[in-house]
């Protein structure tokens, strides 16, 4: 929520990015494995709550540019869960719309994106990448 | 999107510090003790939870769950009210607890049921659940099969049901009835850092923020956050404007409100312009979004193109191109999956066109009847005046925040127009609160949360500041006694016990497939059930003066009525009762008439009699010659 002053992360500060990004990058698959545990068992829920609500957004929104723009942790925590719900509920529409819906493949097309996308820089949100000119207006 | 600017690849200039830092505490003025907002908000959640056990939910009567909360619970509110109170007082040192007080506050009102209730609360979330059901029995989207009710439009805005079709199966549970009664909270912590984003946008008070999402959220009465396609689409709606007023302004849309001066002093600054291009860009970022929103609700993209179209008349905002991706997915989508519906809704469109006083309206029929009910609907429109009447305040005392904040404002006030277009089935008036809500909570909290800063000290400015210290914790505290009544008070129609709903499901798995379901009204839950294979019909859903006539002899009305041949079943339960009172579709004791004279009537005989209710059957065949009673 506040500017970095240092926009160029060093080796200690890219650390624990890069383990962020490798939870995220698995965190799909965690879920597909807890739904292998037995029907209506606790532990399938955190996994798969965590992963449908998040763990996409998350993967293709961080890391964010660092840049002037304030804000941009805030930004990312706030847009993952819209973000990943949207992509979720494309997803199983489109799999009841072809028929074709399974946990499994509601999920691997999910956990797969995730995947993929941690391993890439954040969305190129417009303001964060650099700015036309001074806005205002009325 | 055809304006074509030129990036630039400098950095915007850093924003002006020559304003005091709102959070930063006045010299020579000592603070609240760091401990006592943590402490509040300890005592708070602790009278909660105390409070809790002590609820009598099971005998809920004329005033809903508002007089079984316990003397702890209302303790519980100002308690953490208080720590809210002292916590705002340090958001420059110490953010986080504003934050966590927000986060107590949603639990502390809407937890309760989540917690306490052994059934679904809201009969049209086990409605929703029974759609899901559906959706995951047949595998499939059926968007054309013109199932009765209307009851395909859920198959033609499918994307909340096929999510949580996804997640039910992803849990291994039965139903969304394991997990229903907690979408309040999980659609809240959702929507709430999204909410102090778009504030964030218009203002760097932190004090404003959190006080503009508490508003919101005492304010958020209408009940459209439970397992509902509005709940998840109003987020996404929110989001995409967030990211709107955050990533697409405009180069060159005149400079003044980048003068520090010019502005307010909680006023943020105008986000950094963006070039044709990265708003293009930003647009297919936003496409899933938009699309998402337009899987899972009908109203909502509409909502959304308005409010596009509001921000168009900005400079800062004129992303034409924005507003036509956004309609044509929406003209996309009811053209094809949304199809019967959208035409026929085309088709009505004619008669309800400028009928403004019939769209706003509020509920389906009747009126409000009953003690709990009429308190309800009182205590909701004087909250909803009450909001408005301090951001009419804020708009014109403030006009410097005014006028940066103007697209928040003229997003708010869009929906405004729909009053003109449609009732939306009673719902329209609410729907619209609802999308005007964000806009009109920041500027009640700006009508008190003075303008921090020591530069000006003039006599004016210390007697609002006086002022607004009082009126600020009266506000809140007059707003938490308005929600609870307006949230609560008809809990009585939100809860049936859990023997009545299957009492319900036993009726309807009796029947056969094209077999006919009779009921007063569709709101009680299991309704629906196997709605895909039989038909409804909810006889007083009607005008109240039809349903007088309808007492009158109510086993031949219903006989003249019901199609030949039809195998017919009538539901009457408690929960309908309760709610066809409390709308005021049937006089005081008309249920009780109508379930006697239909049980004494030869046209019908009983199938099962409960203390929770009656279900019978129509036997035409046993009728003597002009024969109901």
């Amino acid at each position: 929520m506040t500017v970095n002053p240092n926009p160029n992360p060093t080796a200690a500060s890219r650390a624990p990015r890069a383990g962020a990004r490798a939870v995220l990058a698995v965190s799909g698959w965690l879920a597909l494995a807890a739904t292998l545990l037995p029907n209506a068992f606790p532990l399938r829920w955190p996994p798969v709550l965590l992963f449908v609500c998040l763990g996409p957004g998350l993967a293709l929104l961080h890391p964010r540019p660092r840049g002037p723009r304030p804000g941009t942790r805030l930004e990312t925590f706030a847009l993952a869960a819209p973000l990943s719900l949207s992509l979720a509920a494309l997803t199983s529409t489109g799999l009841f719309l072809a028929g074709s819906f399974s946990v499994a493949a509601f999920l691997v097309p999910l956990a797969a994106l995730t995947t993929v996308a941690a391993l890439l820089p954040g969305l190129p949100l417009p303001a964060a990448t650099g700015t036309a000119q001074s806005g205002g207006g009325r | 999107m055809q304006h074509h600017q030129t990036p630039q690849t400098t950095p915007a200039p850093p924003r002006p510090t020559t304003t005091p830092h709102p959070k930063a505490p006045r010299p020579g003025t000592a603070g609240p003790p760091a401990w006592l907002s943590p402490a509040l908000l300890v005592l708070g959640l602790g009278l909660w939870g105390l409070a809790l056990p002590l609820v009598d939910f099971r005998s809920m009567e004329d005033y809903g769950l508002l007089d079984r909360l316990p003397l702890p619970f209302y303790a519980s509110l100002v308690v953490l009210t208080a720590g809210f109170l002292v916590a705002l007082r340090r958001a420059g040192t110490a953010p986080g607890w504003p934050l966590v007080h927000c986060v107590a506050l949603l639990v502390a009102l809407k937890a309760a049921p989540a917690v306490l209730y052994d059934a679904v609360r809201y009969p049209w979330a086990s409605k929703h659940d029974a759609v899901v059901s559906a959706l995951l029995g047949a595998g499939e989207l059926r968007p054309y099969a013109g199932l009765s009710g209307n009851m395909s439009a859920y198959d033609q805005w499918p994307g909340f049901f096929t999510l949580n079709a996804a997640l039910v199966r992803a849990f291994g549970v039965e139903s969304t009835a394991a997990y229903l009664n907690w979408a309040p909270i999980v659609l809240g912590l959702i929507l709430l850092p999204v909410l102090v984003l778009l504030y964030r946008t218009f203002t760097e008070d932190w004090r404003l923020v959190w006080t503009a999402v508490w508003i919101f959220q005492l304010a958020n009465w209408v009940g459209q956050d439970y397992l509902a396609p509005q709940g998840l689409a109003y987020v996404l709606h929110l989001t995409v404007l967030t990211v709107v007023l955050r990533h697409f302004v405009r180069p060159g849309a005149a400079d003044r409100l980048g003068d520090r001066a010019a502005l307010d002093p909680a006023a943020a600054g105008v986000p950094p312009a963006t070039s044709t291009r990265q708003r293009a860009i930003g647009v297919l970022v936003l496409a899933p979004l938009i699309l998402a929103i337009n899987a899972v609700h009908q109203l909502t993209p509409v909502m959304l193109c308005v409010v596009l179209a509001a921000l168009c008349l900005t400079r800062r905002y004129r992303n034409l191109g924005l507003l036509a991706v956004t309609g044509l997915i929406t003209l996309a989508w009811d053209l094809t999956m949304g199809r019967p519906l959208f035409l026929e809704t085309l088709a009505t469109l004619k008669d309800s066109l400028g009928r403004l006083t019939q769209n706003s309206r509020a509920g389906y029929t009747g009126q409000l009847t009953g003690p709990g009910p009429e308190l309800a609907g009182r205590a909701g429109i004087a909250m909803a005046l009450a909001v408005a009447l301090c951001a009419v305040i804020a708009v014109l005392a403030r006009r410097r925040l005014t006028r940066s904040t103007l697209p928040l404002l003229l997003a708010s006030a869009a929906p405004l127009p729909l009053f003109a277009v449609n009732d939306y089935g009673g719902e329209m008036l609410f729907r619209v609160y609802l999308f005007g809500l964000p806009g009109a909570a920041f500027f009640a909290a700006a009508a008190l949360v003075p303008a921090a800063g020591g530069a000006r000290r003039s006599r004016g400015a210390l007697a609002r500041r006086r002022i607004t210290a009082v009126a600020l914790p009266a506000v809140l505290l007059a707003l938490t006694a308005g929600f609870l009544p307006a949230y609560y008070g008809k809990d009585a129609m939100y809860y049936t016990p859990p023997a009545e709903s299957a009492l319900v499901t036993r009726a309807i798995d009796r029947m056969p497939a094209g077999g006919l379901l009779l009921a007063t009204s569709g709101s009680f839950p299991q309704a629906l059930h196997r709605y895909d294979e039989v038909e409804h019909w909810w006889f007083c859903e009607q005008d109240p003066a039809e349903n007088e006539r309808m007492l009158v002899d109510p086993a031949r009305y219903l006989a003249d009525r019901i199609p030949p041949g039809a195998a017919v079943h009538v539901v009457l339960t408690r929960t309908q009762d309760v709610y066809t009172a409390g709308e005021g579709l049937l006089p005081s004791g008309g249920f009780a008439l109508l379930r006697d004279r239909l049980k004494a009537s030869p046209l019908f005989r009983t199938v099962e009699e409960q203390p929770y209710g009656i279900v019978l059957a129509y036997a035409p065949s046993t009728t003597t010659p002009g024969g109901a009673s």
